[in-house]
């Protein structure tokens, strides 16, 4: 019945997601002061600092849907779960793929170890696996099933990577670098805030549309397969 | 039946089963051989080189070879569809797994006992003060790597790609364990004092407390519906 | 109280609707026939009635206990024989019905084991490792397990497939043996001949539908669906 309430307002989430995200592009490549420090990058920080954050959302959507799937087999949560996987995946690559362009003129290099960007890209890999392990199975009920034990582990040992990767990095390199270096004066917090808030409601409306992708697709292989099985029943359940 | 018993059965017919087939063992003997050789053929290391760069060659050599045993602990399970076997057996799901646990984490200290001296002596290593402190590490980081592999082959077992699909699933969620082991058996070989690395063995540790304890409850899911 | 029943037992998932509003019962001591074309949900019933898949709506009960529920209890009651046959390669005949007989919580002595494994004729194999067992040798080491078991359901999958005349004649003796002792039998099978020997009630599954039919149209009607 929740997801009933998104897949109804989904329109308005789009168009208002869409607009916010305009806006705040706007406000971030046009209106908004360079950082005295980086230059003109620092403009990439207000579309990489919302796609870590929605990525981290559609972790924690998925990691409370496979919650909610174990207690009450709905399998339309099933098919949400696989949709917040597959935008974590697009979100977290966005993520590091924006990082990775704002690191090179910053501090030369395409890449470092830091432990947020190696956590990050541990989440691309669990989110990844999580497709992966359901890309290759057949039985459908134990891979919901299965799909969202693993989903529950990774999100237990999340917290626990970034931990040790954090203790590793300070032992081998001490803080010279750090991603935290945007001062948030009021100029730059306004723009971040629309485009956060932009970033919240297009993950809202794609995991809505994704979700009813899959369900839609579910159905087609239903028909395909009964058709394939003399006429076997098909029903268009939840 | 009591929890107890089962995992003594699972853990014995495990022990004979791979004491008449000794597949799991060899294979994982003959992995890490081949693992020790190539990296000392790719390296050629001075002895401060060696100092810093082999509680990483260790642990990689480790884990990859307990991947291998991993998967192929629930291997028997599967023919003669065993697995379904027990799944309809009024045993406790969890009795399975700490069954399971036990053995797998047995044959991983069974084959790193055997090839630690085998590292010892290719790369020279003076450690003979330190083998006490140094098992210690083995025990925890390899109780960790089987209490996650055990849940994680359990669920690889059955689907088509199984052999890929147990590192990919395994070792994303295994980088605490593996940083954690690795440096402290650096700090041990470097002669560190012992609170200099101490908190990563604490964080060995907890990962092998909280992974023990979760993968012991998802577990249920895995082998009942 | 009867042995089995179904109360309207429906399994679908994504869409595909296997089984409708499946209903039966079978008394204690019956044997229960299912036919029906490929694909029909024949196996998926046995899987739900075995616990290894839950059903979409309804239920059943065996003994009286709920098979959803009290799934636990249930798994004590009945013992499935399937296509795979649960044993372990390694492990030797009497190994096997040990470990079979431990995860029931049931302990055999050596001869009790023995004499079950005359019963079948495998008594001189009985130190023979399982891998060597041919397909009809290890079918009649589960009827062995059965004998020792005692359940009081046994579900049968296409118990015929691979068997010659005589294998058939035994698995049928062996049938008539435990329904007198008052274990109820329910079976999937292809088999009209040699079926309409032992059981008392058929029925047919089409398109997750079962109709009840009379053990006479086995031998007589030319084609069942």
């Amino acid at each position: 019945m929740i997801i009933g309430f998104f897949r109804r307002f989904e329109g308005w989430f789009g168009v208002s997601g869409a607009l916010c995200v305009l806006t705040g592009l706007y406000l971030a490549l046009v209106s908004s002061p360079p950082d005295y420090y980086q230059g003109e990058v620092v403009r990439i920080m207000y579309v990489h600092v919302p796609l870590a954050k929605t990525s981290l959302l559609a972790y924690t959507t998925l990691f409370f849907g496979s919650l909610w799937y174990l207690w009450k087999r709905d399998p339309m949560v099933d098919n949400m779960c696989r949709a917040a996987a597959g935008i974590g995946v697009l979100f977290t690559a966005g993520a590091l793929i924006t990082g990775s362009i704002w690191a090179k003129p910053t501090w030369n290099t395409w890449w470092t170890w830091d432990a947020r960007l190696i956590s990050f890209s541990i989440l691309l890999l669990i989110l990844m696996g999580y497709l992966m392990l359901r890309a290759f199975m057949d039985d459908k009920e134990k891979e919901a099933r299965y799909a969202a034990v693993f989903a529950i582990v990774g999100f237990v040992d999340l917290p626990i990577v970034y931990f040790s990767v954090e203790w590793w990095r300070t032992l081998h390199q001490p803080a010279s670098v750090s991603m935290r270096g945007l001062s948030l004066s009021a100029e730059i917090f306004f723009p971040l805030t629309i485009m956060a808030v932009g970033f919240l409601f297009l993950f809202i409306y794609l995991i809505s549309v994704r979700t009813q992708m899959i369900y839609l697709e579910e159905l087609l292989e239903a028909k395909q397969g009964s058709l394939l099985n003399k006429g076997g029943e098909v029903i268009k359940s939840a | 039946m009591s929890f107890f018993r089962v995992v003594r059965w699972v853990i014995w017919k495990d022990l004979i089963c791979e004491i008449r087939g000794r597949e799991m063992i060899s294979s994982m003997f003959f992995f890490a051989l081949i693992v020790i050789l190539i990296f000392s053929f790719s390296f050629s290391m001075d002895q401060q080189m060696v100092k810093s760069l082999m509680g990483g060659i260790i642990w990689v050599a480790f884990v990859f070879t307990g991947i291998i045993g991993l998967g192929k602990s629930f291997l028997s399970e599967t023919e003669n569809d065993c697995l379904e076997c027990l799944q309809m057996s009024p045993i406790p799901r969890t009795a399975i797994y700490v069954g399971k646990l036990v053995s797998n984490f047995f044959f991983m200290l069974i084959v790193e006992v055997i090839l630690f001296p085998l590292f010892v002596i290719f790369f020279n290593l003076d450690v003979v003060d330190k083998i006490p402190i140094l098992m210690i590490i083995f025990v925890l980081g390899s109780f960790g790597l089987s209490a996650l592999g055990t849940l994680f082959s359990a669920m690889t077992v059955q689907i088509r790609a199984r052999e890929v699909l147990l590192p990919v699933l395994l070792l994303p969620l295994a980088v605490p364990l593996i940083i954690g082991s690795v440096e402290a058996t650096r700090g041990v070989l470097s002669t560190d004092p012992f609170s200099f690395y101490r908190h990563w063995m604490e964080l060995v540790v907890i990962f092998d407390v909280v992974f023990t304890i979760v993968s012991f409850w998802v577990f249920e899911f895995i082998m009942d519906y | 109280m009867k042995a089995v029943q179904g109360f309207q037992i429906s399994k679908g998932y994504h869409h595909f609707q296997v089984l409708r509003e499946v209903s039966f019962e079978v008394e204690e001591g019956e044997c229960f026939a299912l036919f029906g074309p490929n694909g029909a949900g024949k196996t998926t019933l046995l899987k739900i009635l075995s616990t290894l898949q839950r059903p979409t709506s309804g239920t059943f009960q065996m003994m009286g206990l709920d098979g959803v529920k009290d799934r636990d209890k249930v798994r004590n009651l009945f013992l499935l024989v399937g296509h795979g046959s649960y044993l372990y390669n390694e492990l030797d005949a009497l190994e096997n019905m040990n470990f079979s007989l431990a995860l029931r919580g049931i302990s055999r002595t050596d001869q009790e084991v023995k004499k079950a494994l005359d019963r079948v004729d495998i008594g001189p194999f009985a130190r023979f490792k399982v891998r060597a067992f041919s397909e009809g040798m290890k079918k009649r080491l589960a009827m062995a397990k059965t004998i020792l078991v005692h359940p009081k359901v046994l579900l049968l999958d296409e118990p015929y497939s691979a068997l010659d005349e005589s294998g058939m004649g035994l698995v049928n003796q062996f049938m008539k043996d435990i329904t007198e002792q008052g274990t109820a039998i329910l079976m999937t099978t292809h088999n009209r001949t040699k079926t309409a020997e032992v059981a008392h009630r058929a029925a047919c599954l089409q398109q997750g539908v079962m109709k009840e039919i009379a053990v006479q149209e086995l031998v007589e009607a030319h084609e069942l669906f």
